[in-house]
Parts: C-alpha cells; sequence; structure tokens
C-alpha cells in the first residue's frame, strides 16, 4: 500500500531541489514525447530558449505575455493564501480592463500622462468590487465562492461582448473600420504607458508596476496585522472568531484585495498592450485561470509569482513558435501540460512523503490501531518525539 | 452493598453476553482495565458511567470495532472472536451508535438493505422495512430519503438496520442525547418490546432517571473497571450515583491551605438568566445566573451536553447570547463580539484547544499575542512588531515552562500539556479580572494536571475570579469555593465546598433533585 | 529523509550529464537547421495565421485547403507553415515576429482581427509582404487585403433552401451583426424569396466565429421554432450536426461537407482560396507581387457553390445553374432593385442596385428577415 504522509519539517533543501528536479525531470519526458512525435527534441529545446529569451525582442515579448499574468497570478496567491478560492480573476481582469479603459477614453485627452494613475484606480476598484460579490455572499450567506466567482466570469465576458458588440457605447468604435467590424475605440496616445528600455529589452510599464506590488502584497501578508488576521483565519477560523478577529472582515479584504489585483491587470492590458476594450483577444487569452496555475507554481509566494509569470509567459510565447505543420498544436499544449503537471507533481514531494507498507494485514492492524488514537483518546495530535503509532519517524 | 449481584446467577443461566477480563489500551491511556461485563437475554441492561469511565470502548469492542488486548468474549457460553463489525453482525450484534452511519441520498429501505446478503426487490426490501417497524413500534415511511429524516427517525433507521439483521444483541450508545423527552419515551417502549422477544439490549447512559426508568439491570463503570452489578428493582438513584462518581476523593492539602480569601463583596463575573442556542439551534442555556467573585474558583460541574460549553461561549461572546445579561465588574456588556470580552479583561479558556484556543499551524509566539496583536508593543500602525512578538514569546515560555525547540515552532507540534499552557501563558498573562476555564485538565498527563491547577489557584490568590467548568468532580472539590450543577442548560443546585457530598452532585448531575436528600441518604444506608 | 535527498542528488546528477551532452548537440542540429534557414534551394517561405484550429470543418479548414494547395502546385520553390488557435491580442504580434525570423517571406493572417497586428508588423518589416483576409483596405505598400464575394454563392445557396422548405420557415445560425454577415444574410434570404416569396429567414446571433457548443444550440432552438432548413455563417459545422439531428436540411458555408452530412445537405456557399494563395506566393517568387485589395467573385472562381445534396430536385438545379451563369455573364446582380427593407422602405428601386459602398457597411436587413441587425 502506498500512502503519502503530510512533511513535518519541510526542509529549505528539499525547497529548492525539487523544484529543480522537476523540471529537469519535466524536460526528458517532454524529449520522449517530441521525439515520439518525429521531431528533433534538442532542436524544440533550443528553439524555445531561442524564441523566450535569447534572440532579438524574444525577452521582450515574454515579459510582455507576462505582464497580465503577472497580476492574475498575484490575485489568485492572495486570496488562496487564506483559503479563499477566488476563481474570478478572470472576470475581475475584465472588469477592469472596461473601468480603467472608461477613464482612459473619458479624460485621456485632457488630462494627459497624468491619467494612468487614475486608470489604475479605476482597475482596481472595478476588480475589487467584482469580487467583492462573491466575497459578501460567502460572508453573510456561506454560499461557495468558487461557483459563484466562476460565474460572475461568465457575466463579466458578456458584459464586455455587450458593450462592443451591442450597444453605442463609449468604449465602442462608432466610425471607420468600426462600421466594418465591432471594435473597442482606441484610447488617447497620452493614455498609453510608457516602456522602459533596459539595454535591448522593452519593459513594459506594468510589469514594473506588477514587481512592486508582487512585493507590497510580501509585505502585507509577512509583517502587517492583515496578515497575521489571515494566518489564523485560514488555519482555524474559530480560533480567529475567538480571539476577536473580524472574520467577516477580512475575508471581504482579501476578495477586495485579490479582485483589485485582477483588476489593475485589466488596467495595465489596456494601458500596456491593447489600449482598447478587445473582449475578442480577451475572452480566449485566458489569463485569469493562468493565473491560479501561476499561483499554485509559485506555492502562493508573492514574491514567487513574479518569476513564475516570466516562465509561464516564456512557455506561452514559445509554444506557439514551435508550432507548425510537423508540429501540431495539440503536442504544444500536451508537452506545455506534461511541464506543469511534473512541476505541480514535484511539489507534492516536496510537503509529502511517500510511504510504501509491505504488509497488508499488518497495516490493517496498525490502521485499525490508528482510530483507536483518534477516537479513543480524544486529543488526537501525536506529541513531539513520543510516536502514537508504529508509523511515524524514519 | 445487599443490591450488588455479582455473578451470581452465572452458574444458573448461560448469559447472552459475557465479556470476562476485557481490557483495551490506547496510548497513554488504559480504557478498559480487566472489565467484567454480562448480559441476559431478554433484558434492557443499562451501562452507566461518567464521561471516560470506558463505557463506549466496551461497547466498540463488543461491536467488533475494536480488538481488546485482553480478555474473552462469550456468546451463549461459546467462546467467539470478533475481527471486524461485519463479524459482530454476523454473530447477531448490532450496534447504533451516537453519530449514525446512514447514507444520506439514500431511502430509509436502501439504508436498511444495504449490505445484506441475497437479491430483492426495492419492493420487498420497502415491505419488509415497513413490517419490521410495525412490529417493533418504529414508524418510519420506508421510501423517505435519510436527510428528509428528523434525527428521532433516523435513529429509528438505526434500530431497525440492526433488527432486519437480526441482531440478538442490541447496543445503544446514548440513545437518548439527540432525542426530545417525548421520542425517548417511544424509544424506551421499543427496548422493552424487543427485550420481551428475547433479545438482549445495551443501553449506555448517564442519566439516572433514563436508567432507572428503561432498564432491567445497571453494570457501573468507573476509572475504566467495573464497579457493581445492580438490580434496578433493588437499588436507588442515590446508589448508582454513589458508585458512579466514587467515593475516594484525594483533596491537595497545599493547595487548600493556600487558598486565596475571596473578597465576598466584589462581583468580578455576574450573569443574569442567561440564555444561548446550541450549535443546531436548539436552546441549550435556559436561563443561567450566576455571581463569580474577586479570588473566587466557582466550579461548574454536569455531564457533558448539559449547557456548560454554551454557558462558556455566551459568556465569553463567541457564541450568540438570545437573552439575559452578562456583567462584568458590575457594568453590562453588549455580547457581540468576543473582542468585547477581551477588552473588558475576561479570559477564556476553550475546551477545544487546538482549534478554539489556538490556531495549530501558526507559531508558538504568534498564538501567543493572538488576542494582544493589534495594540502596542505588539503592533505599530498597520505593521506587526516582529521583536516584541519574539520577546513576549521568549519570556512567556520561560516563565510557564513551556518545552519546545523554539518559539517560531508550530504549535501543533507540541504535546498536549505544553498546548494548554501555551494557552494558559496568553490568557494568564493578559492581566485579567475573570477567566473562563472549560475542562483545563482534559486530556492532560498527571503532571500537565498539577501544573494547569496550581495556574488556576495562583491566579486566584491574585484576586482574579475563575468560573472552572469540568466534568471532573474530584478537580471541582479540589479547586472550587462553591460548586454549580448544571442540567439541561440550568443551575440544577448550588453547593459550597465545605459541605459538598459527592453523592449529591452526581444525584444533582443526573437530574434529580437535592431537596429531601437527607432522609434519602439515610434511607440508602440502611438498604 | 536522507534516502530520498540521497536519490534527488543521483537524479539531479544524471540529468545534469544529460543536458550536457545535449548543448553539444545542440549545436550540431544549430548548424544543420542554420543552412536549412539559408533557403539554398531558393524555396520561398510563407505563412498562415489562422484564428482557429485547421480541424473546424469550416473557415480555417478552408484556408488550409488553399495553403495545400499552394504546397502542391508549387512544390519545392515554396516551404509552407502555420500557426493555428491565435487569439487576437498581443500575442498575434509575437506569433508574426517569430514567423520573420523564421524567413517567411509572405505571412497570409485570416482573421479580422490579426489586422492592427498585421498592419505594425507590416510597417516593421517592409520586406515581408502580408496579407489580410477580410481586412481593411489601407495605404501601405506591403500589406494587401483579400475577400470573396460571398453573397453571390449565398444568393444561390439560399435558392435551394427556399425550394426546400415546407414550414416556410429557414433557420439562419449568424456570427456577428457585422456589415459582411448581414450583406451574407440578405443576399441569402433574397435567394430564398426568388423560389419561395413568403419564406422567413429567423436570425441568431451567437457573437463568435468559433464556438461549436453555442451554434449548435442555436440551430437547436431555431429548429424547435419551427425551421426546416438551416443554414450558418460562423467557422464551424456545427449548425449541420443539429440539422443531421433533427432530420431537417442545411447549407453549409466555407467548406464542402457533403461527404460528412449527405442525407441533409443541399449546398454551400465556399471559397476558393488556393488559386488566389498560389497566385501570390507566386508573385513572390518571381518577384513582381503586387499590394492589392482583391475581392473575389464566382466569375473568378474564387467563390462557388459546393456539389448538391440528394434533396435538391432537379427542377431546383437547373435553375440555380441557371442564375449562376447569369451572375457570371453579368446580367444579374444580387443585390439588384427593387429591394425593400424589413420597415418596408424602398432600398433600391426597380432597375437600379444597392451600391457598391452600401453593400460594404450594410446595417439593414431586407424583407422577409426575423431578427435584430444590431444583434440579439
Amino acid at each position: 500500500m502506498i500512502r503519502l504522509e503530510k512533511r513535518v519539517d519541510a526542509s529549505k533543501w528539499l525547497n529548492f531541489t525539487v523544484p529543480v528536479c522537476s523540471f529537469l525531470a519535466a524536460l526528458v519526458a517532454g524529449a520522449v514525447l517530441i521525439a515520439s512525435s518525429g521531431n528533433d527534441p534538442f532542436e524544440a529545446y533550443s528553439r524555445i530558449i531561442d524564441r523566450s529569451f535569447t534572440s532579438e525582442g524574444a525577452f521582450a515579448a515574454t515579459l510582455l505575455a507576462a505582464t497580465p499574468l503577472l497580476f492574475t497570478g498575484l490575485a489568485a496567491a492572495a486570496a488562496f493564501r487564506m483559503g479563499v478560492f477566488n476563481i474570478g480573476g478572470e472576470g475581475q481582469f475584465f472588469i477592469g480592463a472596461i473601468t480603467s479603459s472608461w477613464v482612459g477614453l473619458t479624460y485621456g485627452e485632457s488630462l494627459g500622462a497624468g491619467v494612468i494613475p487614475l486608470m489604475m484606480i479605476a482597475g482596481v476598484a472595478g476588480g475589487a468590487m467584482w469580487a467583492a460579490i462573491p466575497g459578501a455572499l460567502k460572508a453573510f450567506f456561506n454560499t461557495s465562492e468558487i461557483i459563484t466567482s466562476l460565474m460572475l466570469n461568465y457575466v463579466a465576458a458578456s458584459l464586455m461582448t455587450y458593450l462592443i458588440f451591442n450597444t453605442e457605447s463609449t468604449w465602442r468604435l462608432t466610425e471607420g473600420s468600426g462600421l466594418m467590424f465591432p471594435q473597442g475605440r482606441l484610447l488617447d496616445e497620452s493614455t498609453f504607458w510608457p516602456f522602459s528600455h533596459i539595454g535591448s529589452v522593452d519593459v513594459p510599464f506594468g510589469f514594473w508596476v506588477g514587481t512592486v506590488v508582487a512585493v507590497l502584497v510580501w509585505i502585507l501578508y509577512r509583517k502587517t496585522r492583515f496578515g497575521f488576521e489571515v494566518d489564523v483565519i485560514s488555519d482555524a477560523a474559530p480560533a480567529a472568531a475567538y480571539a476577536g478577529m473580524r472574520t467577516r472582515k477580512t475575508l471581504l479584504g482579501v476578495m477586495g484585495l485579490s479582485g483589485g489585483l485582477a483588476g489593475l491587470g485589466g488596467a495595465s492590458d489596456i494601458g500596456d498592450i491593447r489600449h482598447l476594450l478587445d473582449p475578442k483577444g480577451l475572452e480566449p487569452a485566458r489569463y485569469g485561470y493562468t493565473g491560479i496555475v501561476i499561483a499554485a507554481l509559485a506555492r502562493l509566494n508573492p514574491l514567487a509569482v513574479v518569476p513564475v509569470s516570466i516562465l509561464m509567459g516564456a512557455l506561452n510565447n514559445a509554444g506557439r513558435a514551435l508550432q507548425g505543420p510537423d508540429f501540431p498544436a495539440g503536442l504544444v499544449g500536451t508537452l506545455q501540460g506534461l511541464i506543469l503537471f511534473f512541476a505541480l507533481g514535484g511539489e507534492v514531494f516536496a510537503r509529502y512523503r511517500v510511504r510504501v507498507k509491505r504488509s497488508p494485514r499488518a497495516s490493517a492492524k496498525a490502521s485499525s490501531g490508528d482510530v483507536a488514537v483518534a477516537t479513543g483518546a480524544g486529543q488526537t495530535e501525536a506529541p513531539v518525539g513520543s510516536p502514537s503509532s508504529g508509523e511515524v519517524g524514519t | 452493598m445487599a443490591g450488588v449481584t455479582r455473578d451470581e446467577t452465572a452458574g444458573i443461566l448461560i448469559p447472552a453476553v459475557s465479556m470476562r477480563g476485557i481490557t483495551k489500551r490506547f496510548p497513554g491511556v488504559v480504557a478498559n482495565d480487566s472489565v467484567d461485563f454480562e448480559v441476559r437475554a431478554g433484558e434492557v441492561h443499562a451501562l452507566l458511567g461518567e464521561n471516560g469511565a470506558g463505557k463506549s470502548t466496551l461497547s466498540n469492542i463488543l461491536a467488533g470495532i475494536y480488538r481488546p488486548d485482553e480478555g474473552q468474549l462469550f456468546l451463549n457460553g461459546k467462546l467467539v472472536e470478533l475481527n471486524s463489525p461485519r463479524s459482530a453482525i454476523e454473530h447477531g450484534i448490532g450496534m447504533v451508535h451516537q453519530h449514525f452511519r446512514l447514507v444520506q441520498t439514500f431511502s430509509v429501505a436502501e439504508n436498511v438493505a444495504l449490505g445484506l446478503p441475497g437479491r430483492f426487490s426495492k419492493r420487498e426490501a420497502e415491505d419488509r422495512v415497513a413490517a419490521l417497524g410495525e412490529r417493533f413500534g418504529l414508524p418510519v415511511d420506508p421510501r423517505a430519503l435519510i436527510w428528509q429524516l428528523s434525527v428521532g427517525e433516523q435513529q429509528r433507521v438505526e434500530i431497525l438496520k440492526s433488527l432486519e439483521r437480526e441482531a440478538r444483541v442490541l447496543i445503544l450508545d446514548e440513545p437518548t442525547a439527540v432525542l426530545t423527552p417525548p421520542e425517548a419515551e417511544v424509544l424506551f417502549e421499543t427496548l422493552r418490546t424487543m427485550a420481551a422477544e428475547g433479545r438482549s439490549v445495551i443501553f449506555i447512559s448517564h442519566k439516572l432517571d433514563e436508567v432507572m426508568a428503561v432498564s432491567d439491570r445497571v453494570t457501573v463503570l468507573r476509572d475504566a473497571t467495573d464497579v457493581g452489578v445492580v438490580e434496578v428493582s433493588e437499588t436507588t438513584p442515590r446508589e448508582l450515583a454513589r458508585l458512579m462518581v466514587g467515593r475516594d476523593v484525594v483533596f491537595n492539602a497545599e493547595d487548600t491551605l493556600n487558598r486565596a480569601t475571596v473578597d465576598w463583596e466584589r462581583v468580578v463575573l455576574q450573569t443574569v438568566d442567561l440564555r444561548a442556542n446550541d450549535d443546531r439551534g436548539n436552546p441549550a442555556l435556559n436561563g443561567v445566573s450566576l455571581e463569580l467573585h474577586a479570588g473566587e474558583i466557582l466550579g461548574v460541574c454536569g455531564v457533558s451536553g448539559n449547557g456548560q460549553r454554551e454557558l462558556a461561549e455566551a459568556i465569553c461572546a463567541s457564541r450568540g447570547r438570545t437573552g439575559g445579561q452578562v456583567l462584568v465588574d458590575g457594568e453590562t456588556t453588549i455580547g457581540k463580539d468576543p473582542r468585547e470580552m477581551i477588552r473588558r479583561r475576561v479570559s477564556h479558556i476553550p475546551e477545544d484547544r487546538l482549534h478554539t484556543g489556538l490556531a495549530a499551524s501558526v507559531s508558538i509566539e504568534d498564538n501567543l499575542v493572538l488576542k494582544a496583536y493589534r495594540a502596542h508593543p505588539f503592533s505599530l500602525g498597520p505593521l506587526l512588531r516582529r521583536r516584541s512578538i519574539r520577546s513576549n514569546a521568549i519570556q512567556l515560555v520561560e516563565q510557564f515552562g513551556v518545552k519546545a525547540p523554539g518559539t517560531s515552532t508550530s504549535t501543533r507540534l507540541l504535546s498536549g500539556g505544553n498546548v494548554q499552557k501555551v494557552l494558559l501563558a496568553r490568557e494568564f498573562s493578559s492581566d485579567p479580572v475573570a477567566v473562563v476555564a472549560a475542562s483545563p485538565t482534559r486530556g492532560l498527563d498527571v503532571g500537565s494536571i498539577e501544573t494547569v491547577r496550581h495556574l488556576l489557584l495562583e491566579a486566584a490568590r491574585r484576586g482574579v475570579g475563575v468560573l472552572l467548568i469540568t466534568e471532573d468532580l474530584e478537580e471541582a472539590l479540589a479547586l472550587s469555593d462553591r460548586i454549580l450543577v448544571m442540567y439541561e442548560g440550568r443551575v440544577a443546585g448550588e453547593v459550597s465546598r465545605d459541605e459538598a457530598d459527592l453523592t449529591e452532585l452526581g444525584l444533582l448531575m443526573g437530574g434529580r433533585s437535592a431537596v429531601g436528600s437527607g432522609a434519602q441518604q439515610t434511607g440508602g444506608s440502611e438498604s | 529523509m536522507k534516502r530520498s535527498a540521497a536519490l534527488a542528488a543521483l537524479l539531479a546528477g544524471s540529468l545534469l550529464l544529460g543536458a550536457c551532452g545535449k548543448a553539444d548537440e545542440d549545436k550540431a542540429t544549430d548548424d544543420t537547421t542554420n543552412s536549412a534557414d539559408g533557403a539554398a534551394d531558393g524555396a520561398v517561405k510563407a505563412a498562415w495565421i489562422y484564428v482557429g484550429p485547421t480541424t473546424d470543418g469550416g473557415w480555417t479548414t478552408a484556408h488550409d485547403n488553399g495553403r495545400k494547395a499552394v504546397e502542391e502546385a508549387l512544390g519545392d520553390k515554396v516551404e509552407t507553415t502555420f500557426k493555428e488557435n491565435i487569439p487576437e491580442g498581443p500575442e498575434v504580434a509575437a506569433v508574426i515576429e517569430d514567423l520573420v525570423k523564421d524567413g517567411n517571406k509572405i505571412i497570409f493572417a485570416t482573421s479580422f482581427g490579426f489586422g492592427d497586428a498585421m498592419k505594425a508588423a507590416a510597417e516593421k518589416h517592409p520586406d515581408v509582404k502580408f496579407e489580410h483576409a477580410t481586412g481593411i483596405p489601407n495605404d501601405i505598400k506591403n500589406f494587401g487585403t483579400y475577400f470573396g464575394a460571398g453573397e453571390e454563392s449565398l444568393y444561390l445557396s439560399g435558392m435551394a433552401a427556399g425550394a426546400a422548405t415546407k414550414t416556410g420557415t429557414i433557420g439562419f445560425v449568424a456570427p456577428f451583426p457585422i456589415p459582411e454577415v448581414i450583406r451574407h444574410i440578405n443576399a441569402y434570404a433574397l435567394g430564398v424569396q426568388s423560389v419561395n416569396p413568403d419564406a422567413v429567414v429567423k436570425v441568431v446571433w451567437v457573437n463568435s466565429w468559433f464556438d461549436p457548443t453555442v451554434e449548435r444550440q442555436s440551430a437547436e432552438s431555431l429548429i424547435a421554432g419551427g425551421a426546416d432548413v438551416i443554414a450558418n455563417g460562423g467557422d464551424s459545422p456545427a449548425p449541420g450536426e443539429a440539422a443531421k439531428a433533427a432530420g431537417v436540411a442545411w447549407t453549409g458555408y466555407d467548406s464542402d461537407q457533403s461527404k460528412d452530412f449527405a442525407e441533409v445537405w443541399l449546398t454551400a456557399a465556399i471559397y476558393d482560396w488556393g488559386p488566389y494563395y498560389t497566385k501570390q506566393v507566386q508573385s513572390v517568387i518571381d518577384g513582381d507581387w503586387a499590394k492589392g485589395d482583391y475581392y473575389g467573385n464566382i466569375a473568378d472562381g474564387f467563390t462557388d457553390l459546393a456539389p448538391f445534396g440528394s434533396r435538391v430536385d432537379a427542377d431546383t438545379k437547373a435553375k440555380i445553374e441557371a442564375k449562376k451563369q447569369e451572375i457570371i455573364d453579368g446580367t444579374f446582380n444580387v443585390f439588384g432593385g427593387p429591394i425593400m427593407d424589413q420597415a418596408g422602405t424602398e432600398k433600391a428601386a426597380e432597375g437600379e442596385a444597392v451600391d457598391f459602398g452600401e453593400q460594404m457597411s450594410m446595417a439593414w436587413f431586407v424583407k422577409g428577415v426575423d431578427g435584430n441587425p444590431e444583434g440579439n
């Protein structure tokens, strides 16, 4: 019988080696997959590196692809840390794009570059408000935030489509090519977020914003009273209530923070990338859902979200670069999935240890002993150094 | 002990169930210590004892869930070995647990049929369940889904399950705990019907009235062993209470001498007609009024489930109050939020230490400021002051003798005694006016129990009022200045320490009034 | 713990060794690919960017068939590639950059939403030719557009539908309320009315080019509403699946699906992108590529009608063939008057026609269409 046991003392050394090993293992498995499809794995890998990092403009494209993911990754990490499963980063991102583009369209020409901070505020406010709906439903009616936040993604997407396709709204271009095909109105150039040039690499402004925000979120969770409350609530909600913490308020705060981060991503999408509200482009991009994967890979650590989102951006760009008549999109998707599978699988080994039991009879006895410990002795926690059953200790 | 008929009839009648010298050990605990237990066919036999006396362990052994470390089991005189619940069922032993084992989305008939040998149609199963229900006075709609049924009806389904499996021995683990009094009456009727058909019914309870009302004989367990078997017709509730509670109480002389002097003029904590509901929304606290004085330890005793937990939580406002008042130092509290009571310096040591009193995965140092982190010196504006938090922890760990590898260790890794010390360190270091302590020594080893008791006495000496809620009568007698007994959400009686009598406390806990106890006591000793 | 750490170290070590070996080989393979990139044999590289999968059975399949036709026609002289499932957004720009780096000399993009990125890339890479299907004419000299007069073949398939309907209700599963689609629905409805003056074309919008689930559901709701012929303007044949399940007739779009849908198939307005693609790539090979805004038609063979299914009777077939010949001869204009809009306002009088500019920005439905030209 194989069993997973939670590691009591996940060592720092393992925290480093396991991800590295699982990444290498993913490369090996990927090579087998590529070779079996009749392609040359070495060529494929060198192409991935070339097209996502080393060739001209590749790293800039990677950073651009990483920027929205950085925000949705932070959004997911911020919520999941408290055990609040905000799956609605996608919709909150859309709403952030809607509110910030409205600000840009309305005040862009009159305010000039001064509109950029306003766009950010609008994005944060829009996303936070959208996330507050499932947050409040959970806080006051105990509904599952997973379901409600997910459903609101569809509502937000439909709202965006409605604004561009079904009304003559502020967001819609109503002249020129807009007559041929419904599309968003381009914002004034003064609202474009500036690129900075580090060497030959163009870095989007949103990427810097996201990096700073990642540090701020890290500080919030590690160094403040709010983070303390989140830790306690996520571990033991009864203890938090007992200690007089306002669980509902914190829950709403976390949802607002998470939604605000996703909404800021929406603002960055408008300011850095698209400069217009683009439902047809945003929906298939699935930034919000990818953000969840990023948060999981980053182990919900906001600082780790930065490099992980860069890797994910690179992987996405490289995936499209790999595609071709001999390398169908399905194979690329499988390869990407394989890499993620190994990365997350390695996570299991970092947190749990695998235990193989020899004799099924002995194990039956031992496990009935476990039951006895739980029911008979009231206190179920095994004290340090005094094994309560024959299985503790290696 | 004229009423005790130990093994008197063994030679004449072959008992349906006979357990001999049953011993069962769990790590650190002996749950059953060489217990002898016998049940005849055709009787309702009560298994009486306090919490932790070993009733559940013994019945779980009989139901094949645990295997005894020592001892033998005879069914109708034949030695058998039960390896699993299934083999117990095959031997005609059925058990109705406190927590039902029913599939919520299945119908009554489906639940009863589940696991039965042979094949039969749904219709057949429904007819059989209906017929069986009629025979034993257990009316349930066979087509109803479990989740649609009341708790009492679900219990009937559990009983029907055992009857359908042709159980000759039926064990019911505290069946009345979930029932209303009229429902309990119906259940008693059923139990008598089953006994009249020649089955053996084992009825586990700690309620004296019920035991007197339904059973033929009683086996009393105390401290993991059997202390007596009596015929109900030849005993009194008083004798049962005495057997259940035991006589020998060791008072701690040193602590008694160093007792605090109670300031009877100063009431630090008062409740007036306090009411609250349990987790399921039913009234659990039905108007409790009490006064706790400075330097006083006020014991609150009772069998668990009689409102003690709700009392502690309602006072500390972690449970909503549905009526009445709580006053701290003579001032009314609103009771909407535990934070208010924390501000008023009422400390709370909850029963559930590792999930309510402390956050298990959070570090020791963080748990030590679980209530105080909001203010100076542990935070500055929105930021935590880690250095103060750590030095606070280092000091408290030292002062309270917590054995831990470091202050950043996760609290779940500590032993039970050290967990409780962390909790007490936090609650006593916050300069409380009153401490509400719920079962503060339960589950601890002897050394930790001593430490905890010392801390409570020491707090009282400093003038803190201590409300000590405990199921351990010895502890209540050893520490308290006065003792209140709770029964069904009310204060059933109050006794001062000097005149406390275990028998009387046992009676009060079992729901028997203490009025006229003097006369009964004389009568009891004569029989 | 110790054991697992040792194991991990071992694994890491062996992988590193593998990686080192790999690096050496990488160099070797790089050299060979570089020589291939150098296009020593003179093959011109051409690339296609698709919004959907090549297996969509509609729009993208039709384009990819065009790409294959190029390979077949030009053989060694060309090396083609494609990128499928590319979202409209910053991703396209990265994909175009990749294709340029790979040495592609002409890049075709087949979705309207790729326009901005194509335009920017055309300005950035003047030596590469860019062609945008359904795009907006512009004045960048290396950026052309191309599309076909689908309205002509849609009129003809509408005739087949009009003859087939018994209930007099035809359901149209339409992608977006844009001039192109409205023009196509109008042409289709006019074709229906030419053989069955009282028949109605009911329109449902799905707001997507490719969403098989919603397209199918929309067709099902139209059938439930009494339609006994289904038409569609999106990229997938999902409405045909719904028609097949319900046993009602179907006129397809983009691709010939007559084999898979034999029992319900009438015909379809199709595009044959192959000849145009071949011509454009050939002109790059010859070095005489010139920017244009191509609008192909039936006379060119660019748009056409798929083979008829068994549900179309001989009489109708003859009528449609005759009408097709009139279009080719230039004696019949699909949008020739008299044409009324839904409200009964005359849009073109007898003897006149809706002018081309108006056709390109059409935002109204002709009489006999049951639907809202502004969307649902």
